[in-house]
């Protein structure tokens, strides 16, 4: 008898390698552990160690071998075992669970089970703890170190154990809620939740002052007192995730808000002004939508996570992008998910920030490596197990984001345009359709994520506000959606259980209809003991909410169920415009919907100029320019990511057509593209800009550069100019500080600015107001850390031909040119940090020049012109240059008299934007000045067979390897 | 000619694979695992069965291993019938690796697996372009083959074999695919050209008939010329190297 099996690889595994590098050559093995809530009798023992194990390649221990086995590897004296917390997704144990159910039907059942790995070691107490900080954390796992002796003996005494989730046997009674208390006391229900019978609050609501009493001023009129659970769903539905209030306040003379003035209004500016409006779907979907061919739309988003990502790195990032994968399954009908964008924004991995969230060291923010590496996990297991590609991204790194990371993941998704001669994009839940909930089932995970991604990261943030996704739960639920049910128009409606769980999906659908009855207690819950509101609000993954006209239900059902998807009718629509919500009979919600959605009090912001600090001079380190542009290469920001380009997946689908490393020499690319449809050979171009490095000197310029650049990276990968859209997603800090605000307003301004220039319309988007930490440094010195304001642009584009897809390498003899004028704006620069810093200026861009030189590209290209081009940006021509000679592994000759007026450093590394490095081939040379303007370009050098790059300064050559650049690319980030 | 492509549980590699089952004259069809069980018989109007692509239970338990079980429950007699019949079987990547833990391939003492699927050296995942070379087999799957050039993407790709088994292996030619170097030589285990450290630069096995190849590398996703690495320097040829597979399932009925 045994309540526990565990395996163990005979050989050594690659991730032992990896952790044994990591810690000093020490013996490490890991063991797969499997904790049963009942015990095995020997026959059971048998036959599931057979179903989850390997023969060729694993060992089972037993009580009889375990002795034998282990210490024929090593004379091992530390133990860690790190298990799931209870209530925590635990993926393993759930497959576990399937595979015995499946093969072992009856005869074993109603057991619980939770996996564990455990790790032994042949080291000192310090060398075991060391691992368990880089491997497990204390938020969502148990962590237990002791001896050898004891895990031996733990072994033959069946001392191995799982905890359940423990919850409160107590039955629900409605709870009603005093609010007619002081101010004071109202303030505390909205900074640490409601109070429970036993003083305990339940967590935060995120709501102010004023919110609670707008809350009692409607309850006064309607004379009755709130329930628990509506006090709740309001905070969920007035959160600034939800309603994103800042955005639609009034600020200073702006009464209609930043959002509807500068984002919408850009939007629509520009549709008036164009009048060949491409897009389908804006702002109101859970993604935006555009044209893509006759028959198909294309559809947008990205979101970020970094909140739950500062808290569990992989946990959360992978719930980003797994619930980014599900606002494109809830865009209109249901969009198929094809693509995955990611963009990291951290802390550097080699530093230690020691920064704890409380007094005397306790509370420590996690170490910097160990963000960057869950984060980047997390979107690994997220994208790779969903089968959706993740071709473009990227990472930024700056010591400002040492408190919070910024997770940006986004998704790109595929729908006909009609089905069944319906337009797919329009959906509306009918007054009677019953609400259906597929997926995943309800636990404790994620309560209050909503209302607290509105708060600073302080120690009251709650801690079950992280969640795990599970990507298989995901994907057979979406190939049921997309697959089955989407085209034979079952459903009226659907959408994503994100932030908010259900009271949210609910709330927002039923604005379709009118409004909505649910009754909680039909909700499948993971475990028992959760009270209404938990379920109501609870931000368990891998659910849908949709809408189901009654005839198609058992259908449905069936449909979800033959796939090993669990569905649940749970309520149903109506027209009445009231949220009602029961549990066992008892109503414990009603609300007018007006007063759900409308009823929060309006913010009125006011900003104020920022003071501007300025910037340090920083010696200019007197070195070679050869140096000078290695040192560049390998500095982080212009490094390499191919170590995380080749852990994604991005040909899955068949559909990656120009890759994220480009050329023989394998260059990251600034921009992507995947061909959707088998029949069409149109393309999709995405790439994605931010510049927080520029914000504090300069929002509105700032703003401008991310999206001239994310513009301009599709105009070079070849994308029809008509066909582009943009996506904005504002992560910004201290949002209720005027300076702030400020640069918030600037930067919102020059959106709509650069936006209607170009022309290019904001689809979708997303903002993160409060992204500070607020604790305390090693010494106990109470520190902030904000980040920097970080605008993301994304953009999608349509490239109509396959012939119009660029390359970033040049080819032997080919003449080099530069499109757009080089200033001297060095400020903020990479060189400016690696280098040091001269007098200079910011960016800034010029779209009167930019225009012209985008239009005389896409020109080019398409006749043929153009042999190799790539999008000038961080480090300026020189990084351009080198790159284009490491991807094509050809020599070039650049002459540097052509500089002009101003330094070989401002030339070379200057950061003025839109401008574009491209190569033709010699007979194109004519034709190529039919078309640009003599002061839009400058011929800088020629391709040659060489292995060098030669800069030539009157008489005085410089060469530089092509193998040492290559290196010095290529190198290791330190601390990943 | 008809396919039968499989989906479920992770899966997520059909709509590429039957894709390319169809452009080289293919008939085919997705069926969903819980289909298939609840109707074997369907089996018997196919001529290829294809397990594509993906992440069948997330790889829980091993890659692989959770979707063999639940095929060897339910559906074992019926797939050793159809390979032992005049037909073809091919599974791609966690294709390949559920064949493995099912024993189809080697298949040489025809009962439990004999081979096993272990994590890549690197102890990564790895996406990647690898050339591959054709090592004397004489599979219907690689017939004039000689050189492939593939993507990879798998955390489990290291085909682990006992050296006994190796042996009788090598002896049967039953290696499909080998990872070579840039001088298409074998790879000898050098990374990236072998990207996950198998014995042997093992990227293939096939079964003693030759009619089941198991694969790591995808022949889907290097389909047309333009999936391939830098197309646009050599943009002659409609496809890419992995048409030739398909195009040999088709050879086979013709």
């Amino acid at each position: 008898m045994t309540n526990t099996i565990q395996i163990l690889s005979i050989e050594k595994t690659g991730k032992e390698s990896l952790l044994q590098k990591e810690h000093n050559n020490k013996s490490i093995k890991i063991i797969d552990g499997y904790f049963f809530s009942k015990n095995l009798d020997n026959q059971k023992f048998n036959k599931i160690s057979k179903l989850i194990s390997n023969e060729v390649s694993q060992t089972i221990l037993t009580k009889k071998n375990v002795n034998k086995v282990l210490s024929s590897y090593s004379n091992f004296n530390w133990v860690v075992e790190i298990k799931f917390l209870p209530g925590v997704t635990d993926n393993i144990a759930s497959t576990v669970k399937e595979i015995i159910n499946d093969n072992l039907k009856s005869s074993f059942k109603s057991f619980e089970l939770g996996s564990t790995k455990i790790i032994l070691i042949k080291g000192r107490k310090d060398d075991i703890t060391k691992i368990s900080n880089n491997e497990a954390n204390p938020l969502i796992q148990t962590i237990k170190i002791y001896s050898f002796k004891k895990y031996l003996s733990n072994f033959k005494k069946n001392k191995f154990k799982i905890e359940n989730v423990k919850l409160p046997k107590k039955k629900y009674s409605k709870k009603e809620i005093d609010l007619d208390i002081s101010d004071q006391d109202l303030s505390l229900i909205g900074k640490l939740g409601i109070e429970e019978n036993d003083k305990s609050r339940r967590g935060t609501l995120g709501l102010d002052l004023e919110s609670l009493k707008a809350i009692r001023n409607y309850f006064y009129t309607i004379k009755r007192k709130p329930t628990d659970v509506e006090i709740e769903t309001l905070a969920q539905t007035w959160s600034e995730h939800c309603k994103h209030k800042i955005f639609s306040a009034k600020i200073d003379d702006i009464q209609e808000g930043i959002f509807k003035k500068y984002i919408k209004g850009a939007t629509e500016k520009i549709i008036q002004l164009r009048k060949d409006n491409f897009c389908v779907s804006l702002f109101t979907d859970n993604a935006g939508g555009i044209e893509f061919n006759k028959d198909w739309i294309i559809c947008h988003k990205v979101e970020t996570h970094n909140t739950p990502s500062a808290l569990d790195p992989f946990g959360g990032a992978i719930t980003g992008i797994v619930g980014v994968n599900r606002d494109c399954l809830g865009f209109g009908k249901g969009a198929k998910p094809i693509a995955n964008t990611y963009a990291y924004y951290l802390a550097d991995p080699n530093k230690n920030y020691q920064l704890y969230r409380q007094k005397n060291n306790k509370d420590p923010m996690l170490p910097a490596n160990f963000i960057a590496k869950g984060i980047i996990s997390g979107v690994r297991v997220g994208g790779n197990c969903s089968g959706i590609p993740t071709p473009q991204g990227n990472v930024y790194f700056d010591d400002r984001f040492a408190g919070k990371p910024l997770v940006f993941c986004g998704t790109v998704g595929i729908i006909p345009k009609k089905i069944k001669g319906k337009l797919s994009y329009k959906k509306k839940a009918n007054p009677g359709d019953i609400i259906l909930m597929a997926g995943g089932r309800v636990g404790k995970d994620g309560i209050h994520g909503a209302t607290f991604s509105s708060e600073e990261l302080d120690p009251n943030s709650p801690v079950s506000a992280v969640q795990i996704g599970d990507p298989i739960t995901q994907k057979k639920m979406s190939d049921v959606i997309i697959r089955e049910l989407r085209d034979e128009n079952l459903y009226s409606s659907i959408t994503d259980n994100g932030a908010g769980g259900l009271s949210s999906s609910i709330g927002e659908m039923a604005k379709e209809s009118g409004g909505f009855i649910v009754n909680l207690e039909k909700v499948p819950l993971k475990y028992n003991g959760l009270y209404p509101w938990e379920i109501w609000v609870s931000e368990s993954q891998e659910r849908m909410t949709l809408a189901i006209p009654p005839a198609n239900v058992k259908k449905v059902i069936k449909k979800f169920n033959s796939r090993g998807v669990e569905a649940t009718i749970i309520g149903k629509f109506i027209k009445k415009e009231k949220a009602i919500v029961k549990y066992n009979k008892t109503e414990i919600l009603n609300l007018d919907m007006e007063f759900l959605h409308e009823g929060y009090p309006k913010l009125n912001l006011k900003t104020s100029f920022p003071k501007i600090t300025k910037v340090k001079k920083k010696i200019i380190k007197k070195i070679s320019l050869i140096d000078k542009l290695n040192k560049l290469l390998s500095s982080p920001n212009i490094v390499s990511k191919e170590f995380i380009a080749t852990q994604y997946d991005h040909e899955v689908q068949a559909t990656s057509i120009i890759k994220p490393l480009q050329g023989e020499g394998k260059v990251f690319g600034n921009s992507t593209a995947i061909k959707p449809l088998f029949d069409d050979e149109k393309s999709i171009a995405l790439s994605q800009a931010a510049y927080p490095q520029y914000a504090e000197t300069n929002p509105y310029d700032m703003a401008g550069c991310s999206i001239d650049t994310a513009y301009k990276n599709l105009i070079v990968s070849g994308a029809n100019s008509k066909k582009i859209a943009i996506l904005d997603n504002f992560c910004w800090c201290s949002s209720d500080e005027p300076d702030r605000l400020y640069q918030l307003k600037e930067a919102a301004k020059a959106c709509y600015d650069y936006a209607v220039a170009y022309q290019v319309p904001f689809i979708s988007g997303k903002d993160s107001m409060f992204n500070d930490f607020k604790g305390f440094n090693k010494t106990g010195k109470s520190v902030k850390i904000s980040i920097p304001p970080t605008l993301l642009i994304s953009s999608i584009g349509v490239v109509d031909k396959i012939s119009h897809l660029t390359k970033i390498t040049p080819d032997n003899g080919d003449i080099l040119l530069v499109l757009g004028n080089t200033r001297n704006e060095l400020q903020d620069s990479v060189y400016s940090k690696i280098i040091g810093y001269e007098k200079s200026k910011n960016p800034v861009v010029n779209t009167k020049d930019s225009l012209r030189i985008y239009k005389n590209f896409e020109k080019a290209n398409k006749l043929g012109i153009i042999n190799s081009a790539i999008g000038v940006d961080l480090g300026g021509l020189g990084i351009a240059i080198t790159k284009m000679a490491i991807a094509s592994n050809k020599g070039l000759c650049i002459d540097l008299k052509s500089k002009n007026k101003i330094s070989v450093d401002q030339f070379l590394f200057s950061e003025t934007q839109s401008r574009i490095l491209v190569s033709l081939k010699k007979n194109k040379l004519a034709n190529f000045k039919k078309i640009f303007k003599i002061s839009d370009y400058t011929i800088i050098g020629k391709c040659t067979s060489s292995d060098t790059i030669e800069f030539k300064d009157n008489k005085k050559i410089t060469k530089g390897k092509i193998l040492d650049f290559a290196k010095s690319y290529k190198k290791n980030i330190k601390g990943l | 000619m008809k396919v039968l492509v499989l989906s479920g549980y992770g899966i997520n590699c059909e709509n590429e694979t039957l894709h390319a089952f169809e452009v080289v004259g293919f008939k085919g069809k997705i069926v969903h695992i819980n289909d298939l069980i609840q109707n074997p018989k369907q089996l018997n109007n196919y001529q290829v069965f294809a397990i594509p692509g993906g992440f069948s239970y997330g790889d829980d338990t091993g890659s692989g291993n959770a979707m063999a079980k639940k095929i060897m429950t339910n559906l074992h007699d019926q797939l050793i019938d159809f390979s032992l019949k005049n037909k073809l079987i091919i599974g791609i990547c966690n294709g390949c690796q559920i064949l493995i833990n099912l024993g189809l391939v080697p298949n040489l003492n025809k009962k439990d697996p004999e081979v096993a699927m272990i994590e890549n050296k690197s102890g990564s995942y790895e996406c990647r372009w690898v050339d591959v070379k054709v090592n004397n087999n004489k599979s219907p799957w690689l017939k004039n083959i000689s050189i492939l050039n593939l993507p990879v993407a798998h955390q489990e790709g290291q085909f682990m074999i006992p050296k006994n088994l190796l042996k009788t292996i090598k002896a049967n030619n039953l290696i499909g695919l080998q990872y070579i170097d840039h001088d298409k030589k074998l790879a000898k285990g050098k990374f990236p050209f072998n990207p996950n450290g198998s014995k042997d630069d093992i990227a293939a096995l096939t079964n003693q008939n030759g009619n089941i190849l198991a694969m790591m590398p995808h022949p889907e996703r290097a389909f047309y010329h333009y999936h391939v690495p830098n197309w646009q320097n050599n943009n002659s040829k409609k496809f890419g190297d992995g048409y030739k597979i398909f195009v040999n399932a088709k050879k086979f009925f013709l």
